[in-house]
């Protein structure tokens, strides 16, 4: 948080840059009264004459122009405080500065109006390079990851990132290019080339992409949208020589080229243990309109409600589902398919470890759903109350889903047909654990049914860590 | 995948379907396109029996016989030393020529084994792969002291190994007199693809003619363990 001076008395002078913006339309007629410059502004009305930012170094200022913009229209003190405060906020969230003070003062000079104001924003940039080290142990692999980060490279909120991973089994990078709209922060564009390596021991196979992108995100109304283009050169391979032909008939080379847009509606009142609101997310992927070897049209959605219940218990549910129809005749690529199970979607199996599969290495499928009821509460006796043990919950719920092929000649309701014979489903309850806003972990003891011949379950006490949860 | 295999592979893959035929054991041919990557050592051509894979003539014969398949069984110990060891000659001569001829010679490369090499991937992975292919060959080459000899030098070496098979055949049926063997195998996958591919000029192929006992066996062969299927010629 940040202090808002709202100075009175001081009688020098404010130096900094005019922004030569004109407040003339703004201004009131002059009041024909002789008010003491020592008078106290209570909730009188005030005009504001002049905004200036003190501090700026490589930032350009027409950037800065629409964020404090609004600070013109208040109309008294308090509303000069609370509009100054919001410009704080948004020219933090720009990410050019480290800290943002506001001083609210009289206007000062020859132009100066009895109960005018100057408004100064002192901001401290950041500096033009920050770099991070770490190291990573994991999956019996240890690595080396640095980070660069050049933020507000040309003066207007465009940020650069470069991150290296070097370890003992794949090297990867990512570069990145930020650069947002200016005056509509939330418009931005986005180019990223990368090269990462995954490994998947579930279907036996690891894969390399090297891929380039470019998005483009903007709100419209209540929804988000990005459109992104994506190029991918992907190369799989077998992960052990035990691998099942299946798998070992899709590796070698291939390029992706895929258009892709994805809505998302995000009424909930927190990311990890929202107490009401809902969650829609709906993103389709055309691959091979552009180049490229795969030629298919991908399509899934997600979609979560909450609502509060008696005691501080929240009840939540979710439901998730795609299809994924190759286009040009070619088959699906193991890369582009769905997978289920695991600790973060149907619980109570193995991860990944739904559907069709092949000498155990599980190959995804084409068509998925997935649902979830959960029933939130705090820890029983509520140990930490207020502090520690309110990123805490327990949990009671219930998965079912289900992972196939479809035969495309077929019509809908065959597929409608498919999707629900053999449903996989689990029930359980456990412990889950807030980290930050993002993440959460999970442990849970759970009962999986109808389990179908092929999948790998988990029965019994699971643990989970992840982003996105069923 | 007729427009993408190219000599070399073509030649390798022709040994162990002739190996197979010898043996009497039924095989199916199968091309894909991504068969370098789906072999476990990244060569082809790889044999898949039940849910097993091998890969390259020598692991094969292995396999052939532990599986109660041999035809070399009836060589002596020095027989079957000499077989090693003109089967070396041919690996070292026969296929690194074909590999140096197709990669390391600039219009060969350029109008045939890059165009064929990425034939089956969109542009610009087709060229990237091709040019990493090239460039691998390219080093192993140095690596084993070829990568300063010129064409003519290398026609000449083909034109010594086919000599020194010539002479081990003489007017034998085949190298051990009545017994087809793998190295019979061997030698007629490469001469016979040698003797059928069209590269940017036809002076390989005229080194192996000017040997006719090479012709008459390659003719031999083709006829008695292939005479139901037309050979892929390119």
């Amino acid at each position: 948080m940040g202090t808002v001076h709202a100075k009175s008395l001081d009688p020098l002078p404010m130096h900094g840059r005019d922004l030569g913006v004109n407040p003339d339309d703004l201004m009131e007629p002059p009041e024909q009264e002789q008010e003491s410059k020592q008078e106290v502004l209570e909730n009188k009305d005030v005009v504001v004459q002049h905004v200036n930012i003190q501090g700026l170094g490589r930032t350009k200022e027409d950037l800065l122009g629409y964020e404090i913009s609004d600070v013109f229209h208040a109309k008294n003190l308090i509303d000069v405080m609370k509009r100054a405060h919001v410009a704080r906020l948004r020219l933090l969230r720009l990410g050019v500065f480290k800290e943002v003070e506001v001083l609210i003062d009289t206007s000062e000079g020859k132009d100066a109006l009895p109960n005018g104001l100057d408004i100064t924003f002192e901001v401290t940039e950041i500096k033009r390079l920050t770099g991070s080290y770490n190291t990573m142990v994991g999956n019996n692999e240890g690595s080396m990851v640095l980070g660069l980060k050049l933020p507000n490279v040309f003066g207007r909120a465009e940020k650069v990132t470069f991150q290296f991973s070097y370890g003992t089994k794949e090297t990867s990078y990512g570069l990145s290019f930020f650069k947002p709209q200016p005056g509509y922060f939330e418009r931005n564009f986005t180019l990223n080339l990368y090269k990462v390596t995954g490994q998947f021991p579930w279907s036996s196979l690891k894969e390399t992409d090297r891929g380039l992108s470019a998005e483009l995100n903007f709100p419209l109304g209540v929804t988000s949208h990005t459109l992104k283009w994506e190029g991918v050169w992907r190369e799989l391979g077998c992960l052990a020589r035990s691998a099942s032909f299946a798998v070992r008939e899709e590796s070698g080379h291939s390029l992706k080229s895929a258009l892709s847009h994805s809505m998302s509606i995000d009424l909930r009142n927190s990311a990890i243990f929202p107490n009401r609101g809902a969650l829609l997310r709906i993103n389709q992927e055309l691959a091979g309109y552009t180049g490229g070897d795969a030629s298919f049209l991908k399509e899934d959605f997600e979609l979560q409600l909450n609502r509060k219940l008696f005691w501080d218990s929240v009840l939540s549910a979710s439901l998730w589902g795609g299809m994924l129809y190759p286009l040009r005749g070619q088959p699906s690529c193991i890369a582009d398919r769905f997978y289920l199970g695991g600790p973060t979607s149907v619980r109570g199996f193995g991860m990944y470890s739904i559907g069709p599969q092949s000498e155990g290495d599980y190959l995804g499928g084409e068509a998925y759903w997935a649902g979830g009821v959960h029933l939130y509460t705090p820890l029983p006796f509520r140990p930490g109350k207020g502090g520690f043990g309110d990123l805490f919950r327990t949990h009671f719920f219930l998965n079912a889903g289900n992972l196939c092929n479809l035969n495309y000649g077929e019509g809908p309701q065959a597929h409608l047909q498919r999707l629900a014979e053999c449903i996989r489903w689990s029930y359980g309850a456990g412990i889950v654990l807030r980290l930050g806003n993002i993440a959460r972990l999970e442990l849970n003891y759970c009962v999986p049914m109808g389990v179908q011949s092929g999948d790998r379950i988990c029965d019994g006490v699971q643990f989970g860590a992840g982003i996105r949860f069923l | 995948m007729d427009d993408q295999i190219l000599l070399s592979d073509h030649a390798s893959s022709l040994s162990v379907q002739a190996y197979l035929r010898m043996c009497g054991l039924p095989i199916q041919v199968v091309c894909r396109y991504n068969a370098e990557y789906m072999s476990p050592s990244g060569k082809i051509p790889f044999i898949h029996v039940g849910n097993q894979v091998v890969s390259e003539l020598g692991p094969v014969v292995q396999f052939t016989k532990a599986k109660g398949h041999s035809l070399s069984d009836s060589l002596d110990d020095v027989q079957r030393a000499e077989m090693k060891a003109y089967m070396e000659l041919v690996y070292n001569m026969l296929l690194t020529s074909e590999l140096f001829v197709q990669w390391c010679d600039d219009a060969t490369a350029g109008e045939i084994s890059r165009p064929r090499y990425s034939s089956p991937y969109s542009w610009p992975l087709g060229n990237i792969l091709a040019y990493q292919k090239q460039w691998e060959v390219r080093r192993k080459m140095n690596a084993i002291g070829w990568g300063g000899k010129t064409l003519e030098q290398v026609y000449e070496d083909v034109n010594q190994c086919c000599q020194a098979l010539s002479q081990r055949l003489g007017t034998q049926p085949y190298f051990f007199n009545k017994q087809a063997t793998e190295l019979d195998a061997l030698v007629f996958g490469h001469l016979f693809t040698i003797l059928t591919t069209r590269l940017t000029s036809t002076e390989l192929a005229e080194r192996v003619k000017s040997y006719s006992n090479l012709l008459s066996f390659c003719r031999r062969i083709e006829q008695t363990y292939f005479e139901d299927k037309k050979l892929m010629k390119d």
